[in-house]
């Protein structure tokens, strides 16, 4: 099969303050490439500033890459074409449940990308709401409800929603899980492991949780400072960390591959 | 003999029309140099219990107790001035928000200086001003930060999370309590960092035989650091027993459920497939079920569910349900 998304040679600096004969660089990404197929997902760890974020801002185009090129389904992605990556590539924050605007119903907040991003009339975008509501596990009267209405597990299901409301081929899962409580976490687990069999989505999982990152992931890449220290297999590089900072987070978090 | 001993607390928020149980009849003990983890998902009321121990909730909210035994002493027979006294005598608390709780204008090393008990200090009143600031300086190494002269002349915000929760705890240290209550001690920090603040809160734990009440929303989180944990669900007690006995074999379908969803417990489960979740989610405040709250979730619920289950014992291992599960292990 080939591959969903295509990343090569991607990277990103910020120009410091500074006079022009004597500007400094600061790099936030050194080049790096890697592929996702549908159906498939990666995990990237890294501690706070190793360039996770900054990787997930150039996917989903909310930053201009300094070099490197994006391929979606062998089209390459540049600034211009940003109204499809909007459309194929979406996030969803860790906070995203609480982002959500006070003041719109879930109908308005849904119906929202689907007006910016596509020509569908009221009627068939009507439609489509209430699918998208019921696959994340919502109820089609929830749409007249403002998100003040819903517990915290109920507006991520929210952003969801919204995030898969346009039919995209990758979602970026930026720390997504982390504040969750264990049994809303658990339950959207299983509600993403749904969407991607169904769907065939591509995730890339933003976490520092070693147990989900194995649970749920087929690929991992390890950044630190900027850098790709380790990519793999999820299963080998859990077993054999080969970086310090691997480790140190395995450690850390008294990580076991077997119960012993 | 117990450092804290508290029976069937209840904590009831009066409203104009109708009155709340946020918390119902939960009982917690500690022993001296104990470290106890106190869990239950978002909402449970692990904050609200706690602030009821430290008495800082305000008087919207109405507390009772059958029992609340402090080192032997029956504090509910005194005053609330009397009790407060004893108590903020002897218990520290953080809380879950460390950034909120220190005062954004007044450097770290004042704020400090300010906390250091004034019974500590000896000599003149002119030494004082240098004892304090040592005082503090110290504290500060306590809790591992070997910089103190950059941290002391700072202020809140120019601090990361992780060294606002470090300088949280020193000043909570600068009592000498005998019990620290840390309410989510971690819980905006990354797990490398998240790891620090746990060893130094064990560290404390043995050096200075300082008991601990732990308290997260992640029962997974907390089992490497306690010897015993205490579980609530939507302001009710559910189980409580010690670490192994609640990860090994819980009494509670509650407890059992935790364990069952999550992918640290469940090792052998193959990647990518479905983890065991209970049905719904919390029930908000205002529309809890009767009786055992868990009811409408809970896997194992028959007809008696609807009236609120005792507590058991069985050696030690605490659990609040009509068809517990010790009698399938
Ligand atoms: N000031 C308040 N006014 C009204 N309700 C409150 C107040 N503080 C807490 N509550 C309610 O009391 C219940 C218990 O709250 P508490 O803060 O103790 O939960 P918690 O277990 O600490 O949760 P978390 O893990 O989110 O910190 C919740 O349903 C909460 O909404
Ligand atoms: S008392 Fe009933 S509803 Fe409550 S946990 Fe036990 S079996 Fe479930
Ligand atoms: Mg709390």
């Amino acid at each position: 099969m080939a591959a969903l998304l295509q990343v090569s040679e991607l990277s990103k600096s910020y120009k410091l303050p500074g006079h022009w004969f004597n500007q400094k660089e600061s790099i936030a990404l050194e080049p790096l490439s890697f592929e996702i197929k549908a159906h498939q997902t990666l995990a990237v760890i890294g501690e706070a500033g190793s360039g996770k974020s900054t990787l997930a801002k150039l996917l989903v185009g909310a930053e201009i890459p300094s070099t490197g090129k994006i391929k979606l389904n062998g089209q390459t992605l540049n600034s211009e074409n940003f109204k499809q990556r909007c459309q194929h590539i979406r996030m969803i924050f860790q906070d995203s449940g609480t982002t959500l605007n006070p003041s719109l119903t879930i109908k308005k907040l849904l119906d929202e990308p689907l007006k910016l991003n596509t020509n569908l009339n009221e009627k068939n975008r009507n439609q489509l709401i209430r699918e998208t509501l019921q696959k994340v596990g919502l109820l089609t009267d929830h749409m007249n409800f403002y998100p003040h209405m819903f517990s915290g597990g109920q507006k991520q299901r929210i952003s969801l929603a919204r995030a898969i409301i346009l039919k995209p081929q990758v979602i970026i899962l930026d720390e997504a899980l982390a504040s969750l409580d264990p049994s809303l976490r658990s339950q959207m687990i299983n509600l993403l492991l749904d969407l991607q069999k169904q769907m065939g989505l591509a995730y890339i999982l933003i976490s520092h949780n070693l147990s989900i990152v194995r649970h749920f992931s087929d690929e991992l890449m390890v950044l630190s400072n900027g850098q790709v220290v380790e990519y793999g297999k999820t299963i080998d590089i859990l077993k054999k960390p080969k970086h310090k900072f691997t480790q140190k987070l395995i450690m850390s978090q008294h990580f076991q591959l077997l119960h012993k | 003999m117990n450092l804290l001993d508290i029976r069937n607390l209840s904590i009831e928020l009066q409203t104009t029309n109708n009155s709340i149980l946020a918390v119902d009849h939960v009982s917690l003990s500690m022993k001296e140099g104990e470290v106890r983890g106190l869990v239950g998902e978002s909402g449970s009321g692990k904050s609200l219990l706690a602030q009821a121990i430290i008495g800082v909730l305000d008087e919207r909210w109405h507390v009772h107790a059958d029992r609340f035994h402090w080192r032997g002493k029956d504090l509910l027979r005194l005053s609330p001035e009397e009790r407060k006294s004893i108590i903020s005598q002897d218990v520290a608390m953080i809380f879950q928000e460390p950034m909120s709780c220190l005062d954004p204008t007044t450097t770290i090393g004042e704020q400090l200086a300010e906390a250091v008990d004034t019974e500590q200090l000896s000599g003149y009143f002119w030494q004082r001003n240098q004892q304090r600031k040592n005082a503090a300086i110290k504290l500060l190494h306590k809790v591992g930060i070997k910089h103190h002269d950059l941290c002391i002349k700072s202020y809140p915000h120019q601090l990361t999370e992780a060294l606002c929760q470090r300088v949280m705890i020193a000043m909570a240290l600068a009592k000498r309590p005998m019990l620290l209550i840390a309410d989510e001690p971690t819980a905006a920090m990354e797990t490398t960092n998240q790891g620090q603040i746990f060893r130094l809160l064990a560290s404390l734990n043995q050096l200075k035989n300082m008991s601990i009440l732990l308290i997260s929303h992640d029962l997974e989180n907390v089992t490497h650091w306690t010897n015993n944990i205490t579980v609530m669900y939507s302001g009710q007690f559910v189980e409580a027993g010690t670490t192994k006995q609640i990860f090994t074999e819980p009494y509670h379908p509650y407890t059992r459920a935790l364990l069952n969803s999550s992918p640290k417990a469940n090792i052998e489960l193959p990647v990518k497939s479905r983890l065991m979740t209970l049905p719904g989610s919390i029930p908000i405040l205002q529309h809890l079920p009767i009786g055992c709250r868990l009811g409408p979730r809970c896997p194992r619920a028959q007809q008696a569910c609807v009236k609120a289950p005792k507590v058991s014992n069985f050696h030690g291992h605490q659990v609040s349900c009509h068809f517990s599960l010790k009698d399938t292990y």
